[in-house]
């Protein structure tokens, strides 16, 4: 149904283009003059058809799920769903859409089946009502442009006014994200609150999310303070960046002073190519090479290693944040005018002199901006600390035990079926919010940092 | 001016002992530093080199398959030539085992069938059913074998380890040998790695649904985050009046780019899955979630590009009457072209590893076919890495690295492409 | 306002501080100077003129071996300072570099406060052996630097806050902190106003009684005014040296007539 409401968008689209131009054409061969090209009463007729119907499509795709289910289960004979709680219908639900997909699974209550006999013809009503809404929304596109066609008529402001009008919304959508981002952790974060004191969940030293599973199981036995979560993320952050600083920065200066142009052409791409490996193949690497190589000079030495220790977890990550480091510090390096390196040169300093005393200090800013992207990126990364960290919340500061982080929680806590009303589910999204909060926080900070200092130099 | 005192008319004497001990401390230190320098980016490099050797030598394996030439008599004992489908292929393998090993007594044959993958029953059914009169003659198959004679036959097998410590007792591996030794072992390239979708068997599993879901996905995000991005970032480079709005617009742009993914899953399983009711598991939902983390960076590298076209070619099209929106369309975004091409191959080679928000909607799900339209579950190609490294057969982790070896080609094509973009389009104004 | 009291052929062995010899220069495949002969006088002001590109600064660049510092740069020939090549195996250009000094077109103070722009030289060449003998080079190359007056009060303020003018005089300073032979100027007026510039070219008079000044100046005025001898290059040759009132008054090579007059540059 949707590909015949597009093609019929398409072919009307079409048609309005040729209907205008040829109209206007036509006009300007009896001898008017039009104020516009006869391109633009065609182009006009283009967005007065396809902007509305492709409105239209998109609103009925995104809302007509939500409408079918809810007129089916309002549909129900009376009293079926009486006495069931939240997830109980959830699960009628999930059963009646299944059953209506053709996937019956043992022999489900006559209602159920009536039930999912109804989706079905309400679907495929759906869509007939679809293809003929977009048709009259695209006939009367089609009629009033055609109308509209006249000497006087400015086809091409009318047209930029609407490509404006598009390409606003274009920029608003990304402000929309971020709302949506917002509304949605904060609507599930109130949620949870209302299950967890939100004191409870700041303050406590216990996460335990995984008790309540059934009714009759104790609610209360799950604890949800995510300090120990915290705390397992900053060992781990801290981990990475203590590994990834120095050598980062390292880099950054041989590559910016000391390497010849040819090492410099070929170390740069090399250590990019580290940049680019997608973070689930280090998650890999660390569960395949890099964990059991700590474990085993762990045993060598005869130190006590966790399996998922901290250690392996923030490694890997480390290694992932050296080229977004270094390739950041050499940016800020390169920033630095060239006088100033001419000027401590010139007084007879030696490279690193000139690195260290001169460069390295007014490049500091912008590195600091960099290390701070870099902590907000330790701190949000996922797949690395959820191959290679551990599941259980310590409070340890010891990089040796294992630890979880807040990202390999709501991952762990949202995998599998959900459902949207255990605090077990919610939880994930408090976490999400304060995450998104704390990285914020800090990408706020380190904009401003490297915007102020790019001001500097420029 | 005549306030100058005697110590900047002195004259140092270079050559000192003092200056010249200096000095040598002095070139020492620099040496120092440009070692550290250099060894930093040689650990770098280290780290990178072991990495890929890790996946080369892990999942080279993994492109070859052990494969079983046997002979399968058809009985119609066991196959009812009425209803071939519904026999019970199981004991038609029995009996080619007892064929191939005629010294076996039942008990061992249970053993032996297990050299064969479990998809060998399925080939002699879908030979039978296409041809119903090989009942009661001998079909000739070429199967994989399952995934512990595979590891044996790579030579990922320690023979001489205590027998209680490995998979396969003495007898498996003396009758793998006696196969062997009639010749109808063979090593040939794994095409099921491609060809086949997931399956509990590793020896069966394969990444075409994974591929085809990372396709769709993928298509999926560039149809949201190329024209939304385009849009957004002509706007507010050329036309955007500069105020507080835009202001706004730009540094949420940015801090959007920043978001850790994780919570771009959140937001799809919040938003997608819970209000707007959308499938599980789907490429779609998947592609809309990875559409919108791409946004920032492809609106990002448009303005970039925008504005590395001079202002020349602006007023020089301007000057001949042309509109505001008639110089952005027809002049500066052709221009612009190549390096938002660029930006979005990049923005999209990212979007492809990306797996954090894939498996909060279900990306990760077990499905045995691939995905025949984006509202079908599925997996995607990290994802699928995700849920093969934590499976844990022996067979697996050589596929694992094997699929992060056909995600790394993925990127290094779409990386290569954007390079031979900018290189060949790229203009120095 | 130059000295014409420096009789002409009194020139001794003992008076030339600099001699180049047969001085080539490439940046990769481009040839930048050719052949370049000159020999430079000790406490003098020697001008460098000529239109842009003609290898004026390159060749002044050659002398503390700034352009080691570009990867494909390369010269050829020699340049003696007193009597020793600086291409020589055997010097550091580190050391070569404190011994001449060198200022830049726009004003370079490092982020740093006055004081540690003055003392970075001395510091690191460890000419100080304490704190009160690294007061004094500091205070003295600030008074030589004409700016000591200016600035004793603030010199723990950053470099960067002064004016214009300041900041170049500062430069100098820095330059003279480290007691160098010859100081070399890379049109040290060209970013600045007409007053700072006037003080700048006191300055430069100041500073021939200790130093032998070499300076680049895209000015015929500003070298009449400072220079006793000056060298007028074109197209990477060093067309005619001599002394400055003969330069300007009876050239005698066409180019150089054709430039002081105004005719190519």
């Amino acid at each position: 149904m949707t590909g015949i409401a597009f093609a019929l968008l398409l072919t009307a689209a079409l048609t309005g283009y040729m209907m205008n131009r040829r109209a206007a054409l036509a006009l300007r061969d009896g001898g008017q003059r039009l104020h516009s090209v006869g391109m633009f009463h065609g182009l006009y007729a283009v967005l007065a058809v396809v902007v509305p119907s492709v409105v239209v499509i998109l609103l009925w795709l995104m809302l007509q799920a939500p409408v079918i289910n809810a007129m089916v289960m309002s549909g129900l004979p009376a009293g079926t769903l009486d006495g069931l709680d939240s997830g109980a219908r959830q699960l009628a639900q999930a059963e009646i859409q299944s059953i209506a997909g053709g996937r019956i699974f043992g022999s489900p209550e006559s209602w159920k089946l009536d039930a999912a006999e109804r989706l079905n013809s309400l679907r495929g009503l759906s869509g007939w009502l679809m293809v003929a809404v977009v048709a009259l929304v695209v006939a009367a596109g089609l009629w009033l442009t055609r109308r509209s066609v006249a000497p006087q008529f400015r086809a091409r402001q009318a047209v930029e006014r609407i490509v404006l009008g598009l390409m606003i919304f274009c920029s608003v959508i990304a402000v929309f994200v971020t709302v949506g981002i917002v509304l949605s952790l904060v609507f599930e974060s109130i949620r949870f609150f209302q299950m967890v004191p939100i004191t409870e969940f700041l303050f406590g030293t216990r996460w335990e999310p995984q008790i309540p599973i059934r009714a009759d199981q104790i609610a209360a036995d799950g604890a949800f303070g995510w300090l120990p979560v915290l705390l397992g993320t900053l060992v781990i952050t801290f981990v990475a960046i203590v590994i990834s600083v120095p050598v980062g920065l390292m880099s950054a200066i041989y590559l910016n002073e000391f390497a010849s142009p040819r090492f410099r052409a070929v170390a740069k791409p090399m250590l990019e190519i580290l940049a680019g490996i997608p973070t689930v193949v280090y998650g890999f690497f660390a569960i395949l090479t890099v964990a059991p190589a700590i474990r085993a000079w762990g045993a060598a030495l005869g130190i006590p290693v966790a399996p998922n220790t901290a250690l392996a977890a923030g490694g890997v990550m480390a290694i992932m944040l050296i080229p977004f480091i270094s390739s950041f510090a050499d940016d800020a390096l390169s920033a630095v005018p060239r006088s100033l390196r001419d000027g401590s040169m010139a007084l007879g300093a030696t490279r690193s002199e000139t690195m260290l005393k001169v460069l390295f200090p007014a490049a500091v800013p912008g590195i600091v901006g960099g290390v701070l992207l870099a902590i907000s990126r330790a701190i949000g990364e996922t797949m690395i600390v959820v191959m290679a960290a551990g599941l259980i919340a310590k409070m340890t500061i010891n990089p040796l035990d294992s630890v979880t982080t807040v990202t390999v929680q709501i991952v762990t806590l949202l995998i599998g079926d959900t459902e949207f009303d255990s605090p077990k589910t919610l939880a994930a999204f408090a976490l999400g919010l304060m995450l998104f909060i704390l990285t914020l926080l800090i990408n706020i900070v380190a904009l401003r940092v490297v915007r102020k200092y790019r001001e500097l130099y420029d | 001016m005549s306030d100058q005192s005697a110590d900047i008319a002195q004259r140092h004497d270079w050559g000192s002992a003092r200056f010249q001990s200096n000095l040598a401390r002095r070139r020492r230190n620099e040496k120092i530093l440009a070692a550290f320098g250099l060894g930093a980016i040689a650990m770098a490099f280290l780290v990178l080199a072991i990495l890929l050797w890790t996946l080369i030598s892990g999942g080279a394996q993994a492109f070859r398959q052990t494969h079983v030439a046997i002979e399968v008599p058809v009985s119609a004992e066991w196959v009812d030539p009425a209803d071939p489908a519904k026999g019970n292929y199981r004991n038609v393998i029995r009996d080619a085992m007892q064929t191939t090993f005629p010294d076996a007594d039942p008990s061992e044959l249970r053993a032996l069938s297990g050299i064969l993958s479990n998809a060998a029953q399925f080939v002699v059914r879908d030979k039978v059913v296409a041809d119903p009169s090989l009942i009661g003659q001998t079909v000739s198959i070429d199967v994989p074998t399952s995934d512990p004679y595979d590891q044996l036959n790579k030579g990922n097998v320690d023979t001489q380890s205590a027998e209680n410590t490995r998979r396969l007792s003495d007898a498996d591996i003396a009758a793998f040998q006696q196969l062997k030794d009639q010749d109808r072992i063979s090593l040939p390239i794994n095409w099921a790695l491609f060809t086949n979708a997931d399956s509990r068997f590793p020896e069966l599993a394969g990444l075409k649904g994974a591929i085809v879901g990372s396709a769709y996905a993928l298509l999926i995000c560039f149809l949201i985050s190329f024209p939304l991005g385009i849009g957004a970032a002509i706007y507010l480079e050329e036309f955007a009046p500069k105020n507080k709005l835009s202001d706004i617009i730009e540094v949420n742009i940015n801090n959007l780019a920043a978001v850790p993914s994780v919570v771009f899953g959140l937001l799809a399983l919040a938003v997608f899955l819970g209000w707007f009711g959308m499938p599980r598991s789907a490429p779609l939902v998947g592609g809309l979630t990875l559409g919108i983390m791409t946004l920032p960076t492809i609106i990002i590298a448009t303005r970039a590009a925008l504005k590395a076209v001079p202002p020349s070619i602006r007023e020089a099209a301007l000057g001949v009457g042309a509109s505001k929106q008639q110089v952005v369309f027809g002049h500066v975004l052709p221009l612009a072209m190549p390096g938002i091409l660029t930006g979005t191959i990049i923005g999209l080679a990212q979007a492809l590893g990306e797996t954090a928000p894939l498996l909060l909607i279900g990306m990760n799900a077990f499905v045995t076919a691939a995905p025949a339209t984006p509202f079908d579950a599925s997996t995607a190609l990290p994802t699928q890495i995700f849920i093969w490294a934590d499976s844990p057969e022996r067979g697996f982790v050589s596929r694992t690295s094997a699929a992060i070896l056909v995600l790394l080609g993925f990127l290094v094509v779409m990386n290569a492409v954007a390079i031979w973009l900018r290189n060949r389009f790229e203009r120095r104004w | 306002m130059y000295d014409t009291t420096r009789r002409e052929g009194a020139v001794t062995q003992d008076d030339i501080k600099i001699q180049a010899r047969k001085v080539q220069v490439f940046y990769g495949d481009k040839q930048a100077l050719k052949d370049v002969d000159v020999d430079i006088l000790d406490k003098t002001v020697t001008a460098f003129i000529g239109p842009s590109g003609c290898g004026k600064s390159t060749f002044l660049r050659c002398i503390n071996r700034m352009n080691d510092t570009i990867p494909i740069a390369r010269v050829e020939g020699e340049i003696l300072l007193d009597n020793e090549n600086v291409y020589d195996r055997r010097v550091d250009p580190v050391q070569l570099r404190a011994k001449v000094g060198m200022v830049f077109q726009k004003p370079n103070p490092f982020p740093k406060s006055i004081y540690d722009n003055v003392a970075y030289g001395p510091r690191i060449h460890g000419l100080a052996r304490n704190r009160a003998e690294l007061d004094g080079i500091v205070e003295g190359a600030l008074r030589g630097a004409a700016l000591w007056n200016e600035v004793k009060d603030r010199l723990t303020e950053p470099g960067t806050g002064l004016s214009g003018g300041q900041q170049q005089r500062l430069c100098i300073a820095r330059a003279v902190a480290t007691s160098p032979e010859v100081l070399l100027m890379d049109e040290p007026c060209s970013a600045l106003d007409p007053i700072a510039t006037a003080q700048v070219e006191d300055l430069i008079e100041e500073l021939r009684t200790q130093f032998s000044v070499v300076i680049v100046t895209h000015s015929m005025q500003q070298a009449a005014r400072v220079s006793q001898k000056t060298a007028f290059f074109h197209l990477g040759n060093l067309v005619e040296y001599g002394d400055t009132d003969d330069i300007f008054t009876k050239p005698k090579d066409s180019r150089t007539e054709a430039y002081i007059s105004g005719r190519i540059g």
